[in-house]
């Protein structure tokens, strides 16, 4: 059968057309390759084709890392795989390749709140030797002492740090400016400046904050709860914190920003945060770090050039901020087959110092002294947010506790369960969890 | 035919439906009265599973949610489906072209259209529909985040997304009414609905049945348009079956497959229930025939 030059044609057009809207998906995110660098990349590779696969979910602070590992490690018979993927789907999935005594991925990425859970059940290989032996190659001892500890369970690191995010408060200067407003230091305060922007019908409802009820809003009361100086857990008694005075205050707390929030604030997540920014419905934001830089780009907003950054405030003032820490990095699953020097020299390269700094200013690297007023625009909020941030808590049962009370907590902003009720019912469910763990 | 030519026809279908529904089936019934962890064996525990999720009050809901979408979303795909395939059926030269027209919404992902959909509706990205309701009618609906007003965004997503399916084989279904009959009804004096009522439905009533069963098994298995379109599903009752199974099972890095293969078991004992009467129907027509 042949084929007349017309069909050919079209076919010819079909392909390409199917091969741009592939190549479009595979882009992922907005930064994509072009914040991929170039960077020595020396393992001793295996002989024969060898595929190395990479989880790593697509978010415009992790791109440029996985992007430099794929661009730098692919090469003669090795080829570094990445598939886009969200952060959910990077969720279920590491939960899958860490489950048997094989999996799909060589290389997952894995952040600070993971890290104890997976580490007590053997899921990830320690690091520390091969950061020993490898370690003065590829720089390692720049990488901040305080984001190693976040990724290290009993005494062993599990997951070489690339970087961190932290909350960040994003507000509208022009109309602080033009209001006299100064940013907020306490929620009081917050929610005083909210009143002023209402009063003056600048906007409607200032105040942004990701509450969405299946996911974020677990974050911001861990974060209004730190801020109050109370952890989840008592790791000593091995009991919950959950109807303490300070969750009651943290409940309320939450509660009592929701007259200057969206009322379908709890169908709001970081990107439908940044949204409200994008578009001028909200004056006042916080969220992490990561999404911050997206903020400042004209491409995505008329007002792109009147955002300006801050610490997020404390609950009730105090030196520790309504704020966490996620420290995001590298871990080796433990049922990896390919060979694990070749895979740490992998991830050490994607987290060079040239590789770190073209991650700028869409991340905040885990390499001391990289962020400065030159390279972020955020960068003096971040380092704020960063030093007066609540401690964390590196237990097994921290993730597992959190997703158990989201539903409670989002009841209770909602306004379905009472402030007491609430607590009684985390406090309930953190204990059963914690039992498994006595 | 003989043996050895059936084996050869049939042997790969069958091979096929062994491997991805007798199999997986079997599996799901085993797991359901199991405890299982991925990578590992499960271990035995009875209907514990079972009494886990009847004693979940979000079960029960996720139930009654499914089914009263599942009988309104069928009940407009019918009629909805019908009143569009009369109007394109009377097209000429322009019937290929509204056609493959109306069947975009068909070939896109639902993911893709639902969160298409749910902007129409979200003042944060536009939210057109929602503005111009607001300026209609005065109300400020919260779409999103209210249970009635997001069943009915969740309703016309759904519809939106099926009706197509149910025009096109209502369609091919009125290529085979005979003009010979329709003529013979109105030189009998009948009128327009007359004549849809008691000449056209009944003679295309197999394939309706057709669509209201595909319609059921589709609706009933409703899920990721429920990401988009009601992202605070668990708060405000607005929970299907298949996405409580999800969240059960697998949400947050969940390994809950025990529970979820029991909650499928249930999933499919309801759907045969809604389908039985529709079954029984085409395997009457099948004896009759």
């Amino acid at each position: 059968m042949s084929l007349s030059r017309s069909r050919v044609s079209a076919l010819a057009a079909v392909a390409a057309s199917l091969t741009l809207v592939a190549t479009g998906c595979g882009a992922g995110s907005k930064t994509s390759a072009d914040t991929a660098a170039s960077v020595e990349c020396d393992y001793k590779a295996p002989s024969g084709k060898t595929d190395v696969n990479v989880l790593a979910y697509n978010s415009s602070s992790v791109d440029p890392y996985t992007n430099t590992m794929v661009k730098s490690c692919t090469k003669g018979d090795v080829t570094v795989n990445h598939q886009p993927i969200d952060f959910a789907g990077q969720v279920q999935k590491t939960t899958a390749t860490l489950a048997g005594d094989t999996g799909t991925y060589d290389i997952i990425e894995t952040y600070s709140f993971v890290i104890p859970q997976l580490a007590a059940e053997g899921k990830l290989e320690p690091l520390d030797d091969l950061v020993d032996e490898y370690g003065d190659e590829y720089g390692l001892d720049a990488i901040n002492k305080n984001m190693s500890g976040a990724m290290t369970y009993d005494g062993k690191l599990y997951g070489l740090p690339m970087q961190a995010q932290m909350l960040i408060m994003a507000y509208r200067k022009d109309i602080f400016d033009k209001l006299g407003l100064k940013p907020p230091t306490t929620f009081a305060e917050m929610i005083d400046d909210a009143k002023k922007i209402q009063a003056a019908g600048e906007v409607k409802y200032p105040i942004a904050l990701p509450l969405l009820a299946s996911a974020d809003i677990v974050t911001a009361y861990d974060a209004a709860l730190g801020s109050l100086g109370q952890n989840l857990t008592d790791p000593k008694t091995m009991t919950a914190n959950l109807d303490s005075p300070q969750s009651k205050q943290a409940l309320e707390a939450l509660l009592s920003l929701k007259p200057y929030m969206d009322p379908q604030v709890t169908t709001f997540d970081q990107p439908a945060v940044q949204q409200q920014m994008y578009n001028g419905s909200a004056a006042i934001s916080i969220m992490f770090s990561g999404r911050m830089n997206d903020l400042t780009l004209p491409a995505n907003s008329q007002y792109a050039d009147k955002m300006a950054f801050a610490a997020p405030p404390s609950v009730n003032g105090g030196d520790v901020l309504y704020d966490t820490v996620s420290v995001d990095g590298w871990s080796i699953p433990a049922n990896a087959k390919n060979d694990k020097d070749m895979l740490f020299e992998m991830l050490s390269s994607s987290v060079s110092e040239k590789a770190s700094k073209a991650s700028l200013p869409a991340a905040y690297p885990a390499r001391d002294g990289m962020v400065t007023d030159d390279s972020m625009p955020f960068a003096a909020a971040a380092n704020e947010s960063i030093a007066k941030v609540p401690p964390s808590e590196p237990y097994p049962w921290t993730a597992e506790i959190s997703n158990a009370i989201t539903p409670i907590v989002a009841n209770v902003v909602l306004g379905k369960t009472s402030v007491q009720d609430g607590m009684g019912k985390m406090q309930s469910e953190a204990n059963k969890i914690l039992t498994e763990y006595k | 035919m003989r043996r050895r030519e059936f084996a050869v026809l049939a042997g790969p279908s069958i091979l096929v439906m062994v491997g991805l529904l007798v199999l997986p089936l079997v599996r799901t019934i085993e797991w359901s009265f199991q405890k299982v962890d991925y990578g590992s064996p499960g271990s035995f525990v009875g209907l514990d599973n079972y009494q886990e999720a009847f004693s979940d009050p979000r079960f029960g809901k996720a139930v009654i949610f499914t089914v009263i979408l599942t009988l309104i979303v069928t009940a407009v795909l019918l009629v909805a489906g019908y009143v569009l395939a009369v109007l394109v059926n009377g097209l000429h030269r322009a019937k290929p072209y509204v056609l493959g027209l109306l069947l975009v919404p068909y070939v896109i992902p639902q993911i893709v259209g639902a969160t298409m959909f749910s902007w129409l509706f979200n003042p944060n990205y536009g939210g057109v529909l929602s503005y111009l309701i607001e300026k209609l009618t005065g109300a400020h609906i919260l779409w999103m985040s209210e249970t009635w007003p997001n069943r009915v965004v969740v309703s016309l997503d759904v519809i939106w997304a099926m009706l197509p399916f149910a025009m096109l084989i209502i369609v091919a279904g009125l290529q085979g009414v005979s003009d010979e009959m329709i003529e013979a009804a109105r030189i009998d004096g009948a009128s327009t609905l007359r004549l849809h009522l008691s000449v056209i439905v009944p003679s295309i009533r197999g394939v309706l049945g057709f669509v209201a069963l595909i319609s059921i098994m589709d609706v009933v298995r409703t899920f990721d348009a429920l990401v988009p379109l009601s992202p605070q599903a668990v708060q405000i009752g607005n929970e299907s079956i298949m996405l409580y199974i999800y969240n059960v099972a697998f949400q947050n890095g969940g390994q809950n497959l025990g529970l979820g293969s029991a909650i499928d078991v249930l999933l499919i004992l309801l759907i045969v229930v809604l389908l039985l009467p529709f079954i029984r129907g085409v395997a009457k027509e099948t004896r009759a025939g």
